[in-house]
């Protein structure tokens, strides 16, 4: 089976009308007091491995934490929000990309403000933003009196951790959970958080019992499977924006850092890629691509139908992750697929319209819509390679707002012989044309014959 | 005017009665007391009279009518009109015209061939019977072929009883149109020029497929595929129309080709137009065939990914479009 990761993003688009939850029981923080029958030799722990009260925690803290609110011009009123925690005196505050990404590409539709409890919202501009990491730094045009510290290295794994944030525009809320290290193999870096985020509280910080920041809410999988961004990127980004000009944080300069960022990340991925031979797989008499780096998540199956005439091997690989660009465009995503189609019973020219249905379906690619995007273009062609003789078709379209980045699918199948096919596909989102081609032709040559 | 004329009643530009004119005077109008009479409410029960004048020449005359007789041109009411050859005249809602003996017809057609009593091709019951027979076959063939589950032979017997069903139904209406155009039915014709279309459609697919996997082409087929369908669409109307109207081959064919290249350019518009709706779908041949279909050799990695570089200018250019 395939688990489909799916990463509801933060980011709250107009809140829908929610069916009345059942209330929470109030979290219990504090130790319970020894019980009155038990004798008091039993040594106190020392004070500072006592867990925080959460109250005064919260009490603490609560003026560090704002609401962001991006505000459309001709409405008026807010069309998506988010949270973002303050990191300076003079009123930078941390939040996601994704909540101020349409800042970056509509800057004369949004503006955004920061609320914070009890205070009249306040106007703030985008000064920096890392599309990769899904961090941005806006900043406030007056002091603030009260801002977090970052956590300087990771706490053990198991720590209690405070996700804080406004989720679905309930108000500034405390939500208790624990650390559990980085997720293991991930193509961008993500702390596993045991604990519930919700819409909402994306840009919101989760920090330790003292109050120092160890990671940016990001994203959830539901059932207490939340994310974090490491603060690691976060301070990187921050320093970043301190040092930056006034100039770099116009609408413009803004774009251009994000189509900068796109470029060098792909170019990582790609040498990442390329610095590692492609493994094989035997699928059938086939060697197709295997799992070429870690960071890609690969499932298979062979479904039984006793009715079927034919039997199909899934073997697909993904990164399992993309990249949001704005609320229409993702990109970044790394995936291929393979579907070995076997039959016994089928005569040559029924396999062929079975074989060849399959390799009329493509894979899904990134979401777009028609102005981040244009049409594919395809080449296709008999290729021999690998002691096969392939249909091959290389699909290109290009991104409109960052020219240089490329969406590219390749499909290939070899002819059908002796009633056996396998058909294959390769996604590559966001690559610059020499590297996608240098990735798919890698890519074409671990397809052969084993015989 | 001579001796002897025609009345004619006219119906648009055609003739709808024609009443030869010997005696005068003669009277015109709704009543049975008249010689020529015209089931036409607005006109009355006595209303012209056609008669002789004194120096031989014929005189329409109005016997006071309530609506009146009018020359038609040009158009004029009047009470008394001296006839010419030609002449026109409007009584109610009916006009006549009155012709002279004299009156000279256009020269005589030539037929196209001789319309004998041989047989058409398509109307031999052997065709008809033998082109339903193959459409129905090769739509079994083709149903057969295409589905790669376990044969259900009801889905068969359906894809073969569809096309046959579908002929009839197509001939009846073309016989329906022949026997009001021409008072005969045509049907075994009608029926062996429906059934040969649909074995063109059947097979065409089929046909193109292999074609374009021998000869690993895409978007010339494409064409190749429209002008196979205008082409058999234009033959097949070429054919029922024959057998409906009695228009010459030429004008028929001149008729049909404008009307199968109009319908292919409106098909075509925005693809000719350069218009092009967005999408997520890729355009490139899916047909996997065993190689022993193949007429062309495969290329290598190397030519294959070196003109796949085309690629990345054809997308630039579409990111200069709007």
């Amino acid at each position: 089976m395939v688990a489909l990761l799916v990463l509801a993003v933060l980011a709250q688009a107009p809140v829908p009308a929610q069916s009345p939850a059942p209330p929470l029981a109030p979290v219990q923080v504090e130790p319970s007091p020894p019980e009155a029958g038990e004798p008091e030799i039993v040594p106190q722990l020392p004070v500072a491995t006592l867990p925080p009260a959460t109250h005064e925690l919260f009490e603490r803290i609560k003026r560090r934490v704002a609401q962001v609110r991006i505000i459309e011009r001709r409405s008026g009123t807010k069309s998506s929000i988010g949270s973002a925690f303050f990191v300076s005196a003079d009123g930078h505050a941390i939040t996601n990309y994704h909540v101020v990404s349409d800042l970056v590409f509509h800057p004369e539709d949004y503006t955004a403000e920061l609320v914070r409890d009890g205070q009249e919202p306040g106007a703030v501009s985008l000064v920096a933003v890392d599309v990769v990491h899904d961090l941005a730094i806006v900043h406030l045009g007056q002091p603030v009196p009260d801002f977090f510290q970052l956590q300087e290295k990771p706490p053990p794994q198991g720590a209690r951790l405070f996700a804080m944030g406004n989720p679905r525009d309930l108000g500034t809320t405390i939500v208790e959970g624990t650390y559990n290290g980085l997720v293991q193999d991930a193509l961008y870096d993500r702390v596993h958080f045991s604990g519930a985020i919700n819409p909402g509280m994306s840009g919101g910080p989760t920090l330790t019992g003292e109050g120092r920041v160890v990671g940016v809410n990001v994203a959830t999988m539901g059932n207490q499977v939340g994310f974090l961004v490491p603060v690691d990127h976060a301070r990187a980004l921050l320093n970043r924006a301190l040092g930056a000009q006034a100039e770099d944080s116009s609408p413009k300069a803004l774009l251009a850092a994000v189509h900068a960022q796109l470029l060098d990340h792909q170019q990582r991925i790609t040498e990442r890629l390329l610095g590692t031979s492609l493994p094989q797989q035997s699928l059938g008499p086939y060697h197709v691509p295997g799992r070429w780096l870690p960071f890609l998540k690969c499932w298979g199956d062979t479904p039984h139908d006793p009715e079927a005439q034919y039997t199909v091997t899934n073997y697909q690989c993904s990164s399992e992750e993309d990249l949001y660009v704005s609320s229409d465009q993702r990109t970044g995503m790394v995936s291929y697929s393979h579907q070995h189609l076997s039959s016994t019973k089928l005569g040559a020219l029924r396999f062929s319209a079975l074989y060849s249905a399959f390799f009329s379906s493509d894979p899904s690619v990134v979401e777009a819509t028609r102005d981040d995007v244009t049409n594919f273009r395809c080449h296709s062609e008999f290729v021999s390679s690998g002691g096969l003789t392939l249909r091959a078709a290389l699909c290109l379209r290009a991104y409109k707002k960052f020219p240089g980045l490329y969406d590219l699918v390749l499909r290939a199948a070899p002819l059908p012989s002796s009633s056996q096919g396998v058909d294959t596909s390769l996604t590559l989102a966001g690559f610059s044309p020499e590297n996608a081609y240098k990735l798919a032709r890698r890519y074409l040559e671990g397809l052969s014959w084993t015989k | 005017m001579d001796e002897v004329i025609y009345l004619e009643v006219l119906e648009g530009d055609a003739v709808h009665v024609r009443h030869r004119l010997e005696r005068f005077p003669v009277t015109v109008g709704r009543g049975y007391g008249s010689d020529v009479i015209l089931d036409d409410p607005k006109v009355s029960a006595a209303h012209l009279r056609v008669e002789r004048a004194e120096d031989g020449g014929l005189v329409v005359r109005d016997l006071g009518s309530r609506n009146g007789t009018f020359r038609v041109e040009p158009w004029a009411r009047l009470a008394e009109l001296v006839l010419t050859d030609d002449a026109r005249v409007m009584v109610g809602d009916t006009v006549l015209r009155f012709r002279g003996r004299g009156y000279a017809v256009e020269g005589t057609l030539v037929a196209e061939a001789p319309v004998g009593i041989r047989q058409r091709v398509f109307e031999r019951p052997r065709i008809f019977l033998g082109a339903l027979g193959a459409a129905m076959a090769a739509s079994l063939l083709s149903s057969y072929l295409t589905s790669y589950d376990q044969v259900d032979w009801g889905e068969l017997l359906f894809s073969m009883l569809l096309p046959t069903a579908f002929a009839l139904a197509w001939a009846g209406g073309w016989s329906i149109a022949s026997r009001i155009a021409r008072r005969q039915f045509h049907f075994r014709a009608h029926g062996a020029i429906g059934s040969l279309v649909l074995l063109g459609t059947i097979c065409l697919p089929g046909f193109l497929t292999l074609l374009g996997f021998s000869l690993a082409s895409g978007t010339a087929l494409s064409w190749l595929a429209m002008f196979g369908y205008l082409g058999l669409v234009a033959w097949g109307l070429f054919w029922h129309l024959r057998y409906v109207t009695r228009w010459d081959s030429r004008r028929l064919g001149a008729t049909v080709g404008a009307i199968v290249l109009g319908f292919g350019a409106l098909m075509q518009a925005e693809d000719l137009l350069g218009n092009e709706d967005f999408s997520m779908s890729m355009e490139f041949p899916r047909t996997l065939l065993p190689a022993s279909f193949r007429l062309l050799p495969a290329s290598s990695a190397d030519d294959f990914f070196g003109e796949a570089i085309d690629l990345q200018q054809q997308v630039d250019e579409l990111t200069k479009e709007k």
